[in-house]
């Protein structure tokens, strides 16, 4: 009697839930309406309008919605313009690898090595401290450290290692080179100090215990642990020299040409067809470069 | 046979071991109980050599390793938190210590993986090779973490706290496991817990450590049954105890006196077992010692009954009676109890809180 209750109670067939009306259910997407208004109307539209731009047919005086590839073709013909993107390459990977090597072993000393998180955060600070003065002013003290006449010249010559001043300093890739990595090497060490400090200490106690060396402990257990970290630094690092050209042209005298200093100068003097292809370009180099990072360590699952 | 003379840490100046001397034999089940801030933590961080002592020495099998890196002990260590490397999968994070190690590695991948097989076989987790560390529950990951250490094989494995972290069934299964790995693989095990029911179940031998000092190193069995001191008695959780003086050979301290055996003219302490009480109703006569208290409440503990006395100094006292001897008695709320006990269940201890031997003070008179 008792077991039967139970299905005695119980309709014959199932009725279905009562269900919340469409409105109801899906009303929490309107959260995204502002931001996606605003991306569409100041992204995407101008993205798509970028790409299309590039297929104008651009005269000396004027531009014309005539579709063709002509600036594409100028681009990739052109010794000047391909050998910008080739030299915007050079110079973007010199200066991951140099951000990386001086970024690296600073961080692992800030996140591994400092135990009291107070220091810890005074020493990432005094880090961005550089920051608190404007572009400008860092890109060009280098000028008067860099020059013939330049401080690191004197200094030197004044020691005796030198007899004629290093020209090679000012006005080259390589001061480029010196300036960008001075100005972005605080961006790999902020990801990767962050990571390398959330690594648990009993992990690498763990490790030596088992019988770990330290290079071992390094290779196999930190490294692996603070790679999410070099990702982000290396995608901050990549998105900012890539689209670099106040660098470049306050150290190179205009020597060095970035793609970024090519937009510039064809927009200054009117040419958007050509500076929208350029852009293409530009954002499709950054697109791969980030598609290949986030390959490297899933982000989603390390974070 | 690993040897500790004389070791000594302190931080800040604030010694948290002093002079601790101790040997730990082969092949045998450890167990170390202290308080919280008693040192278990730091002696154990000293042996695997996180820490340097400042004073004394460890001896391995005859070999100094007091300054020896960490690295090159052959100890394994089993941490609280496991420890396991989140970024590898089970079967690495056991085969690490083989594969990575800087003495003798194990260079042939298949002899990795039959060892790891074997050693997760060890401790029944045979299966979950390829699963990444995130994804297994706790008393896994702690399988996991000792299945890692012993894989080492190292001359002694240090567990800190290993069951601390478990719930209740759990803890009581890798109890008996644990016991049974250890046995299966012959290596001493070093047991450091801060709960006296795991060291008194756990261990062949247990050290009873307090403000740094190891002050009780017996079996298990002789510690619960004659505590060194009344701190040990206390921490073991199992004694009622009555502090007075003694006058003409009877312990007194205004509710009870207790006469002392002979020769043991000082005690100022006197321990009870919870379990070594007769609760009398009033009126009932009482044989032995004995002591009138009010009921305060009992506790059901399953297979055992606690009872709380409030005695006329304010203080409690417990009698505990398990339910496969006797049946529970119901009080009253403030009902007046007469609590007895056989003299001979009585521990003595002097004025510094050491134990009186009786056979020594009936020797002495």
């Amino acid at each position: 009697m008792v077991a039967t209750n139970a299905s005695d109670v119980r309709p014959a067939t199932a009725v279905p839930a009562p269900q919340e009306s469409f409105w109801a259910r899906n009303r929490h997407y309107l959260l995204l309406a502002p931001g996606v208004v605003w991306m569409v109307l100041f992204l995407v539209v101008p993205l798509l309008m970028m790409v299309y731009v590039s297929f104008w047919t651009q005269t000396t005086f004027a531009i014309s919605s005539d579709l063709t590839i002509k600036s594409w073709q100028t681009f990739f013909a052109s010794e000047t313009y391909f050998g910008a993107l080739l030299r915007t390459l050079r110079i973007w990977l010199t200066v991951l690898c140099l951000t990386l090597l001086i970024g690296y072993p600073t961080a692992l000393f800030i996140g591994q090595f400092v135990r009291n998180k107070t220091l810890q955060t005074i020493l990432l600070v005094a880090c961005v401290i550089p920051f608190w003065t404007s572009f400008l002013i860092r890109v060009l003290a280098w000028r008067p450290m860099l020059g013939k006449e330049g401080a690191v010249n004197i200094l030197l010559q004044g020691m005796g290692i030198i007899d004629q001043p290093i020209e090679v300093l000012l006005f080259t890739e390589l001061s480029v080179i010196i300036g960008m990595v001075q100005i972005y090497v605080v961006f790999m060490v902020g990801p990767i100090a962050f990571m390398l400090a959330r690594i648990d200490h009993s992990l690498i106690e763990a490790a030596r215990d088992l019988g770990a060396s330290s290079w071992t402990i390094f290779r196999k257990i930190i490294f692996p642990l603070s790679l999410p970290g070099v990702v982000v630094g290396a995608i901050f690092v990549s998105v900012m020299v890539l689209g670099e050209f106040a660098t470049a042209s306050a150290l190179s005298g205009r020597k060095v040409n970035l793609l970024g200093n090519i937009i510039v100068t064809q927009v200054g003097s009117l040419k958007w067809a050509f500076a929208a292809v350029v852009g293409v370009i530009l954002t499709a180099v950054m697109a791969v470069v980030i598609t290949v990072l986030l390959r490297v360590v899933n982000l989603r699952k390390e974070l | 046979m690993m040897e500790l003379i004389g070791v000594s840490k302190s931080f800040d100046d604030k010694p948290a071991i002093v002079d601790l001397s101790l040997r730990v034999e082969d092949d045998e089940y450890l167990t170390l109980l202290g308080p919280s801030g008693s040192g278990k933590s730091t002696l154990l961080r000293v042996l695997a050599g996180f820490e340097r002592p400042e004073a004394g020495r460890i001896l391995l099998n005859g070999d100094d390793i007091t300054v020896r890196p960490t690295h090159l002990r052959g100890l394994g260590i089993v941490q609280q938190n496991y420890a396991l490397f989140p970024h590898m999968t089970v079967e690495e994070n056991v085969g690490f210590g083989l594969v990575n190690r800087a003495q003798d590695p194990v260079t042939d991948p298949r002899e990795v993986a039959r060892r790891v097989a074997h050693s997760l076989e060890l401790v029944g987790l045979d299966g979950l090779e390829t699963r990444m560390v995130g994804q297994i529950s706790g008393g896994q990951k702690q399988r996991v973490s000792l299945a890692r250490t012993l894989i080492t094989e190292p001359k002694v494995c240090l567990l800190d706290e290993p069951l601390g972290a478990l719930d209740a069934n759990l803890r009581e299964r890798m109890t008996v496991e644990l016991r049974k790995i250890r046995k299966a693989l012959g290596v001493t095990f070093f047991h450091v817990t801060g709960n006296e029911s795991e060291a008194i179940a756990m261990g062949d031998r247990m050290i009873v450590l307090d403000e740094g000092r190891a002050i009780q190193v017996a079996p298990p069995d002789t510690v619960f049954d004659h505590p060194a001191t009344v701190r040990v008695a206390r921490f073991l959780n199992a004694y009622n105890l009555l502090h007075g003086t003694t006058e003409g050979g009877v312990f007194a301290n205004g509710e009870v006196q207790i006469p002392v055996p002979h020769g043991a003219a000082d005690v100022s302490s006197v321990a009870v077992r919870y379990d070594a009480v007769e609760m009398h109703r009033d009126g009932a006569e009482a044989a032995g010692t004995a002591l009138k208290a009010h009921f305060v409440t009992s506790e059901f503990m399953g297979s055992k009954v606690v009872y709380f006395f409030k005695m006329a100094s304010g203080g409690i006292f417990e009698v505990e009676r398990h339910l496969s001897s006797s049946d529970p008695e119901t009080f009253g709320v403030g009902e007046a109890v007469t609590l007895s006990w056989d003299g001979r269940d009585v521990l003595f201890y002097d004025g510094r809180g050491d134990l009186i031997s009786v056979a020594a003070a009936k020797g002495a008179a």
